[in-house]
C-alpha cells in the first residue's frame, strides 16, 4: 500500500478509533492520576510495627517529657507526655524537630576522625575508636610525663550539676590541670543571687503556677525561657476563657517581642537599665509603706540602717533606694514615665502573690548580676519568698557526691597552677575561671600555653558573645579535641573529633529544669540504638581515663556511664522521699495537702529502675515544705547586704570600696568604646523558632522564618522608622553595623516595636558550619559584641553594645 | 490498518512496557506452609485462621504484613538443620538465616501510601475470609513473579491482572471501586465517604 495522503489520514484516525476500543487510554490516565498524588519523591515513613518510647528531651534544660512515635526502628515523631509534670503534652518547636539532628549525617558525625583540611573547614578522615583514644591518651601522657598537665584545658557546657559536668571535672583532675572551664550561662546568674541573697547554692525556682503577677525583666516567656516546655502551656492555661485566675503579666523589654506584645503590659525601659526601673519600683513600694513588713522586719537583713562591729556606719537597701531612685530620676535613666513607674509598683504590691523574674531572651546566657539582685529584691519588699506564688529557696538535688579524686604528684602540682583564665579579685570574687579571660590569655599571642584543649557539651566559637576572640584563641591552641555530635563551629577547627551520641541514642539526666518550683530528676533514655559509630561522651572519658598512665586507677572505679549516673542517684533514694509517676490530678506545684505519700521504694537499684522507666523523680512541694524555711546565708536571713560577699571580698584583702558592691544596685554599663563614634545601642534577641544555643537549628526551624527575618542568605536588623529616618534608610537596604569588635552586614527592617536608637538583631542565625540550610545564613550578632565585664560575676555582658550603622 | 496496529499496541505491547517484571528474592510455597501436617501449630478451622499464623495482627492491632524473619526462624532456627530437602529451604538458611538477614519480599498487594486500609476492621469485625481480595495465593507453590507500574509504581494486582480491568472474582481487582461495591453490597455505604480511607 502506497502511503499517500489519504491512507497516512486513513491509518491515522483508524489508529486513533482503534485505542479508544484498547484500555490504553483509559489506564495511562487512571495511572498519571495516581503518579500524581503519590511522587516517588515525597518522603513517606516506611511500613512497620508502630511503637512508642516514652522519655525525657534534653536538648534544653528544659527537660520535657517526650514520647516519640517510632516505625519498627525509625523514630518518626516527637510528641509531648500527657503523664510528665513539666510540660503535660507539649513540645517546643526544637522539640519537635529534633529528629532532624538525629537522622542528618550532613551536620552529625558519624565516627571518630581526624583534621585532614585546614582548620574551619570540616574535612576529616574517619579513623578508629582506638585509635583516637591512643591519639588523645598519647598527648596526655606527654604532657603529663613533662610535669605540665596543666598545658591540658577542658571547656564544658554541660549543665553545672550533671554526672557528665561531675565526669570531666574529675579527668581534668586526675589529669592534673586547673584549667576547667565553664560556658557563662545562666546557671552562673541564679547561682550567684541564690548565694549572695539567700544563703543557698541552689537554682532558682519560681512558683508560678500560683503567681498572679508576673512582673518580667526581659524573659523572653514566648521566646523559650526558663523550661519552654512549661512556660509555654502555662501561658496558653493563663489565657484560657475558662480561667478566671489570669495572672497579670507584664513584661519589661525594650522590644516589642512577642511576649512584650502579649502581655497585660508592655514598659518599655531603655536597654540596659532595667535595674533602675527595679529599684524605683522598689522606691515607690518602701515610700507608700506597701511592702510586707512582718517578712522584712523578721526575715531580712540590711534593709534598715546599722552599725557594723567597727562603728561603720551603713545606709541599708531603704536608704539607699529612698535617696536614689525616685521615680523621677529612675524615668530620666530608663525613659518609663515616673507615673507609670508608680501605678506599676502600687499594682505588683497589692497583689496577693506577684513574682518579679529575671533572665534575659531565652536566659540561656548570664544575666547582669546587680540587675538581677535588684529585680529579686522585690520578691523580697511583697515578702514572696517561700509561699505559694513567690520564689522559693530549694536546695540543690540530694545527689550523692562523687569520692574525693585520689591525686598522684603530678596531679597535684599540676593543680596548684595558676589557671590561664583566672578570675580575680573584687570584679568577680566568686570565679576561680572565666572563658572570657581564658580567650584573652591565649589569643594574647606568644606561645600558647595550652596545647590541648578537649571541648564537650559546647559550640563556644559561636555561642560566645565576645566578639570572636574565642576563635581567635581556638586558633592559637596546638590541637584541639571535639566531642561534639554535631559539626558544629567548634568542632571545625579541632584536630580531632570523639563524637557524643545525639541525646535520642543515650541516657541523659535533667537535673532540675530551670526555674522549676519543686525538686525533679529527669531521665532520658535512649529511644532509638545509636545510627553511627559514636559513643556516649561519658563512656569515652572511661575509657580514655583508663589510658591515662601513672594515674590513680580508683579514680575511675565505674564500669560504665550509667553506673555513675545510677551512683549519684542513690542519693536520692537515701533522701527516702519522691515520686516516680505523675498523675495530671495531682500536680506537685499545688500547696495543697498531696493525697499520696513518698512511695516507699525496696532498694535504691529498685528506685534507679523505676526512674529508667518512668523518666522522673520528683517531690512535690507539699512534702518539703519543711526544707524551705531557712535562708542559709551568715545573717540567716534574706540579705539586702551581702555578707557572704563582704566577708569574701575582706579575705581576698579587697575590702568593697562602699556599700554598694554588696547591694543590688544600678549602673550604667560603662561601654568600651566611644560613644560619638557608637552612637546606638544594639540589643540581640532570641526566637522560639530558631535555636541560639550550642545545638544546631533543624533546617525546618527555617521554615517558620519570616522573610524579614531571612532572605535567602541575608538576615535582618530591626529598627524603629525614626531611626532609619536619621540615617536614610529604607526597609530591606543593606547596612552594616559597626561595633568595637567588628561589623555585620545586615538589610534594614522598618519595625514599630523597635526603640528607636535601638539596633535588634536575632541570636541563632550566621553559622559558618553544619548543612546548606544553616550555613551562611544570616548574620550573628555575638560577633560584634564587645564584651565588657559583668561587675561581680565577671562574666561577659552581651546585652547592650554600643554600634553604628553605615548604609552600604 | 491503523486500527488493528493499535489494537495491537494497546492490548499487547502497551501492557508489556507499562509493568516491569521481578523475581522475588526466593521462592515461597504457601501450600505447603498453611499444611497442619507439616507446620507445627498451624491447626485452626478456616483457611484464615491459618493465615493469620504468619500474617498475624500485632498486640495494637496494626497488620503486620508480610512476615519478619524472626517469624521464619522460629521453625527454621538453624541454618545447619534444614527442616526440608529443597535446595531452596538451603540456599534461604544460608543467605537470610545464617546473617539474620531480612528477606526483601515485594509486596503484591500494597495501597497507594493515600490510603488506609484496616485489616482488623475487616477481618475481625467484617468477618471476611483472606481470600475475598487475594484469592487463592494462599494455595499456591510458587511465588509469581512481581509486575509494577513503572509509571505509578504500584503493583499490577491493585488494577488486576487484566489490563482491561474487567473482573469476574472479588480479588481480581482492588481498586477504589472495589472497595466501594463491597462496601454497598454488605450494607456498609457509610464507609464510602472519602475521609474513611482517605484519611
Ligand atoms: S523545651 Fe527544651 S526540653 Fe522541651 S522539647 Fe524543647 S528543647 Fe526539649
Amino acid at each position: 500500500m502506497k502511503l499517500d495522503r489519504r491512507n497516512f489520514i486513513k491509518l491515522m484516525v483508524g489508529g486513533a478509533v482503534g485505542l479508544q476500543v484498547t484500555p490504553l487510554p483509559w489506564k495511562i490516565t487512571d495511572d498519571i492520576a495516581i503518579w500524581t498524588q503519590n511522587w516517588p519523591w515525597v518522603p513517606v515513613p516506611a511500613e512497620g510495627a508502630y511503637d512508642h518510647e516514652a522519655s525525657v528531651c534534653s536538648l534544653c534544660p528544659g527537660g520535657c517529657g517526650i514520647e516519640v512515635r517510632k516505625v519498627d526502628e525509625r523514630a518518626v515523631k516527637v510528641e509531648g507526655r500527657e503523664d510528665y509534670p513539666i510540660n503535660p503534652g507539649g513540645l517546643c518547636p526544637l522539640g519537635m524537630g529534633s529528629l532532624q539532628l538525629l537522622y542528618n549525617e550532613d551536620i552529625r558525625f558519624t565516627g571518630p576522625m581526624k583534621r585532614v583540611g585546614p582548620r574551619g573547614a570540616g574535612v576529616f578522615q574517619n579513623i578508629s575508636w582506638d585509635e583516637a583514644l591512643e591519639i588523645l591518651s598519647g598527648r596526655v601522657n606527654v604532657l603529663r610525663r613533662d610535669s605540665r598537665p596543666e598545658a591540658v584545658a577542658a571547656i564544658d557546657g554541660n549543665p553545672v550539676e550533671s554526672t557528665a559536668s561531675l565526669l570531666i571535672q574529675r579527668l581534668m583532675q586526675t589529669i592534673g590541670s586547673p584549667n576547667y572551664l565553664r560556658v557563662p550561662s545562666f546557671e552562673d546568674t541564679d547561682r550567684m543571687v541564690n548565694l549572695l541573697m539567700q544563703g543557698v547554692d541552689g537554682p532558682v525556682a519560681y512558683d508560678l503556677e500560683n503567681a498572679d503577677f508576673i512582673l518580667s525583666f526581659g524573659c523572653g516567656l514566648l521566646e523559650g525561657w526558663g523550661a519552654p516546655g512549661r512556660i509555654l502551656g502555662l501561658w496558653g492555661k493563663w489565657h484560657d476563657r475558662e480561667n478566671k485566675r489570669k495572672p497579670t503579666v507584664v513584661q519589661v523589654e525594650s522590644r516589642a517581642s512577642n511576649t512584650a506584645s502579649k502581655a497585660d503590659q508592655w514598659v518599655a525601659a531603655a536597654p540596659g537599665t532595667e535595674a533602675a526601673l527595679a529599684l524605683g519600683i522598689a522606691h515607690v513600694i518602701i515610700k507608700d509603706g506597701l511592702y510586707d513588713r512582718e517578712f522584712i522586719e523578721q526575715k531580712t537583713f540590711g534593709f534598715h540602717p546599722w552599725n557594723a562591729a567597727d562603728w561603720k556606719e551603713h545606709q541599708g537597701f531603704q536608704g539607699l533606694v529612698l535617696s536614689e531612685y525616685s521615680p523621677r530620676k529612675v524615668q530620666d535613666i530608663t525613659g518609663v514615665p515616673a507615673e507609670r513607674i508608680v501605678s506599676l509598683a502600687r499594682s505588683f504590691a497589692k497583689a496577693k502573690a506577684p513574682i518579679a523574674i529575671w533572665g534575659k531572651g531565652k536566659g540561656d546566657l548570664n544575666g547582669s548580676l546587680y540587675e538581677s539582685m535588684c529585680v529579686h529584691s522585690l520578691n523580697a519588699l511583697v515578702g514572696n519568698i517561700n509561699k505559694p506564688g513567690g520564689v522559693l529557696v530549694l536546695d540543690r538535688l540530694p545527689l550523692k557526691q562523687l569520692p574525693e579524686t585520689p591525686l598522684d604528684p603530678i596531679a597535684e602540682a599540676g593543680l596548684k597552677k595558676t589557671p590561664v583564665g583566672a578570675a580575680a579579685g573584687e570584679d568577680s570574687p566568686f570565679a576561680a575561671n572565666l572563658l572570657t579571660r581564658f580567650n584573652e590569655a591565649l589569643s594574647a599571642g606568644g606561645p600558647s600555653p595550652v596545647e590541648l584543649l578537649m571541648v564537650f557539651g559546647a559550640n563556644p566559637a559561636f555561642t560566645m558573645p565576645d566578639g570572636g576572640s574565642m576563635r581567635r584563641a581556638l586558633k592559637a591552641v596546638p590541637f584541639i579535641v571535639s566531642f561534639s555530635p554535631f559539626r558544629d563551629e567548634t568542632a571545625f577547627m579541632a584536630d580531632l573529633v570523639l563524637p557524643d551520641h545525639m541525646a535520642f541514642e543515650k541516657w541523659s539526666e535533667i537535673i532540675q529544669p530551670r526555674g522549676v518550683q519543686y525538686p525533679l530528676y529527669g531521665l532520658g533514655k535512649p529511644v532509638v540504638k545509636p545510627l553511627y559509630q559514636t559513643q556516649d561522651a561519658g563512656e569515652t572519658i572511661l575509657k580514655l581515663a583508663r589510658r591515662l598512665d601513672k594515674a590513680a586507677p580508683e579514680a575511675f572505679p565505674w564500669k560504665t556511664f550509667e553506673d555513675i549516673m545510677a551512683y549519684r542517684a542513690e542519693g536520692l533514694f537515701e533522701a527516702g522521699a519522691g515520686l516516680v509517676r505523675y498523675k495530671p490530678a495531682q500536680p506537685p506545684w499545688s500547696w495543697k495537702p498531696f493525697a499520696e505519700p513518698a512511695a516507699g521504694f525496696k532498694s535504691s537499684k529498685d528506685m534507679w529502675q523505676k526512674i529508667k522507666a518512668s523518666g522522673l523523680w520528683y517531690q512535690p512541694l507539699d512534702h518539703q515544705r519543711a526544707a524551705m524555711t531557712t535562708f542559709k546565708t551568715p545573717s540567716g536571713q534574706f540579705e539586702f547586704y551581702s555578707t557572704r560577699l563582704e566577708m569574701k571580698l575582706k579575705d581576698l584583702n579587697k575590702a568593697p570600696s562602699s556599700d554598694l558592691v554588696c547591694m543590688p544596685h544600678y549602673a550604667p554599663s560603662s561601654p568600651p568604646s566611644d560613644s560619638s563614634r557608637y552612637p546606638l545601642a544594639m540589643v540581640p534577641y532570641d526566637m522560639v523558632n530558631l535555636v541560639s544555643s550550642w545545638l544546631p537549628n533543624p533546617p525546618f526551624l527555617n521554615k517558620t522564618l519570616l522573610p524579614e527575618q531571612l532572605l535567602k542568605d541575608a538576615s535582618y536588623a530591626e529598627i524603629h522608622p525614626d531611626t532609619a529616618k536619621a540615617y536614610g534608610l529604607k526597609q530591606d537596604d543593606l547596612v552594616q553595623v559597626e561595633s568595637v569588635a567588628g561589623e555585620v552586614r545586615v538589610r534594614v527592617c522598618l519595625f514599630e516595636g523597635a526603640m528607636p536608637g535601638v539596633v535588634y538583631l536575632p541570636f541563632g542565625l550566621g553559622h559558618t558550619a553544619y548543612d546548606e540550610f544553616s550555613r551562611n545564613k544570616g548574620v550573628n550578632p555575638n560577633d560584634i559584641i564587645a564584651a565588657g565585664a559583668d561587675p561581680l560575676s565577671g562574666l561577659p555582658v552581651w546585652w547592650k553594645t554600643p554600634v553604628q550603622l553605615n548604609k552600604v | 490498518m491503523g486500527f488493528i496496529g493499535s489494537l495491537i499496541v494497546g492490548w499487547v505491547i502497551f501492557p508489556m512496557v507499562l509493568y516491569s517484571k521481578q523475581a522475588q528474592p526466593m521462592n515461597f510455597d504457601h501450600a505447603l506452609h498453611m499444611d497442619p501436617e507439616r507446620v507445627f501449630g498451624i491447626d485452626g478451622d478456616t483457611e484464615t485462621e491459618r493465615c493469620l499464623f504468619c500474617h498475624a495482627f500485632r498486640d495494637d492491632g496494626t497488620f503486620a504484613g508480610i512476615p519478619k524473619l524472626e517469624n521464619c526462624t522460629q521453625c527454621h532456627d538453624d541454618p545447619d538443620m534444614p527442616l526440608g530437602e529443597s535446595e531452596e529451604e538451603q540456599a534461604f538458611l544460608n543467605e537470610y538465616v545464617a546473617d539474620e538477614k531480612e528477606i526483601p519480599w515485594l509486596s503484591y498487594y500494597r495501597q497507594p501510601d493515600c490510603v488506609y486500609f484496616s485489616h482488623i476492621a475487616h477481618v475481625n469485625m467484617g468477618q471476611m475470609e483472606c481470600g475475598v481480595c487475594h484469592g487463592d495465593h494462599g494455595q499456591s507453590e510458587i511465588l509469581p513473579p512481581y509486575e509494577e507500574n513503572r509509571l505509578t509504581g504500584y503493583s499490577r494486582m491493585i488494577w488486576g491482572k487484566r489490563i482491561s480491568g474487567f473482573k469476574e472474582n472479588t480479588w481480581d481487582r482492588m481498586k477504589m471501586d472495589d472497595c466501594a461495591e463491597c462496601h454497598t453490597e454488605k450494607g456498609q455505604e457509610q464507609n464510602n465517604a472519602c475521609f474513611v480511607c482517605h484519611k
